[in-house]
């Protein structure tokens, strides 16, 4: 049973969630989700569903914001969502079936490989002589958006589309399984597969996972697994949290922003493999 | 007026919509002194929708998730139209397909 003062705890902790996540373009449900489990007690399923939830709502609160910027693709945000959404109606569905545990590891080695594969490539904010594929160039995906912190407008080139769209619907089960937007893997794809400049990958990928969870948290509503003084507090906090970091990213430096998110993913992954261990983690 | 605007006000409003209510399911609850309040499934979240009306705690945070789900789905379905207008095929059928499976997931039994 859920208090005045849990609730008020839920809120505060899902501000500061709601920030990250649209700093990184992640939905902010990698910090949720542990903070329900380990600190607040919440069984799994309601605290997966409830934070897709929020999910929704930090990504629908910043992607606002990085439309009106022109710093999002919408239209490789669109192309990319039939990957993302059929994964993750595919990840809720087999979410009440498979073993947690296991879940956990396999998240946090992938967002592990992602956040090597992040630090070791350097240079990759303007990615140059990138050839477009062909479903790349048949769907006009490549485009330009203006860099606030170096005042030039940047061109690029989407490359390896079919590859990209591939990893979206496993970024979709991962999204549908644990209760998160999925931008973990989005962001570096986009990023190191189809040479988008990561701060249009992470645009985009907020964009994207707006709808993604969309279609998880539906299954999670159906399933009565998204419990209403869970929801409130998180869909409250996560939308002003993320207003505030979507204000940040359009000035701080790309290099810092990639060293900050790298140190954040390392860390979400250690303790998603040391919960799936059934290792005490504390927080 | 162009895709990104549409798209950016449909979601600021879908979403500010959504954390008022959620705001005054809160207050709602806080006025009927913190009464504990369960997670409904499938066809009797209608019912508790419904219950919003009368200002029920629980009906008007649901009330506020239902829009908030929707704000996502809806900004599909405007994209899909916009791309109509542009006469631009592709991204009409891409955008369908994409909203097919929105609708699937809500429409499904996959939740049972």
């Amino acid at each position: 049973m859920l208090g005045p003062v849990d609730v008020l705890v839920i809120f505060l902790v899902s501000i500061v969630a709601g920030f990250i996540g649209a700093l990184f373009g992640l939905g902010g449900g990698v910090l949720i989700i542990p903070f329900l489990t380990l600190v607040e007690g919440v069984p799994v399923p309601l605290a997966v569903g409830s934070s897709i939830v929020s999910v929704v709502a930090t990504s629908s609160s910043s992607a606002a914001a990085y439309v009106q910027d022109h710093l999002t693709n919408l239209r490789l945000g669109m192309f990319l969502e039939i990957g993302t959404v059929a994964g993750a109606i595919t990840g809720a569905f087999v979410a009440a079936f498979l073993p947690v545990s296991a879940l956990f590891i396999l998240f946090g080695l992938i967002l592990l490989y992602a956040t090597i594969i992040m630090i070791r490539a350097r240079g990759i904010d303007f990615p140059a002589n990138v050839r477009p594929d062909k479903t790349s160039r048949t769907l006009a995906l490549g485009s330009q958006y203006e860099d606030h912190s170096l005042n030039k407008v940047v061109k690029y080139e989407v490359t390896r589309t079919p590859l990209t769209v591939f990893m979206g619907y496993f970024a979709g089960v991962v999204s549908g399984l644990l209760g998160v937007g999925g931008g973990i893997i989005n962001v570096p794809t986009m990023n190191l597969v189809s040479k988008v400049p990561v701060k249009v990958a992470s645009a985009t990928s907020n964009f994207m996972i707006g709808v993604t969870a969309a279609a998880s948290a539906s299954v999670y509503l159906l399933r009565g697994d998204v419990h209403p003084l869970l929801a409130a507090p998180l869909i409250i906090g996560v939308a002003g949290g993320a207003l505030l970091g979507t204000r940040v990213l359009k000035v701080t430096p790309p290099t810092r922003v990639k060293i900050v998110l790298g140190i954040l993913l390392a860390a979400i992954s250690l303790l998603m493999i040391l919960k799936g261990f059934n290792l005490p983690v504390v927080l | 007026m162009d895709l990104n605007r549409l798209v950016s006000y449909s979601l600021r409003i879908g979403v500010f919509a959504s954390a008022l209510l959620s705001v005054v399911g809160l207050f709602a609850w806080a006025a009927g002194g913190f009464n504990n309040i369960a997670a409904v499934a499938g066809s009797d979240i209608a019912g508790t929708l419904s219950s919003a009306v009368r200002g029920d705690a629980s009906g008007i945070i649901y009330l506020a998730i239902a829009i908030l789900i929707a704000t996502p789905v809806f900004r599909v379905a405007v994209s899909s139209v916009y791309f109509g207008l542009e006469r631009d095929r592709k991204y009409v059928l891409i955008s369908l397909a994409v909203l097919s499976m929105l609708i699937f997931a809500l429409i499904s039994r996959l939740a049972a």
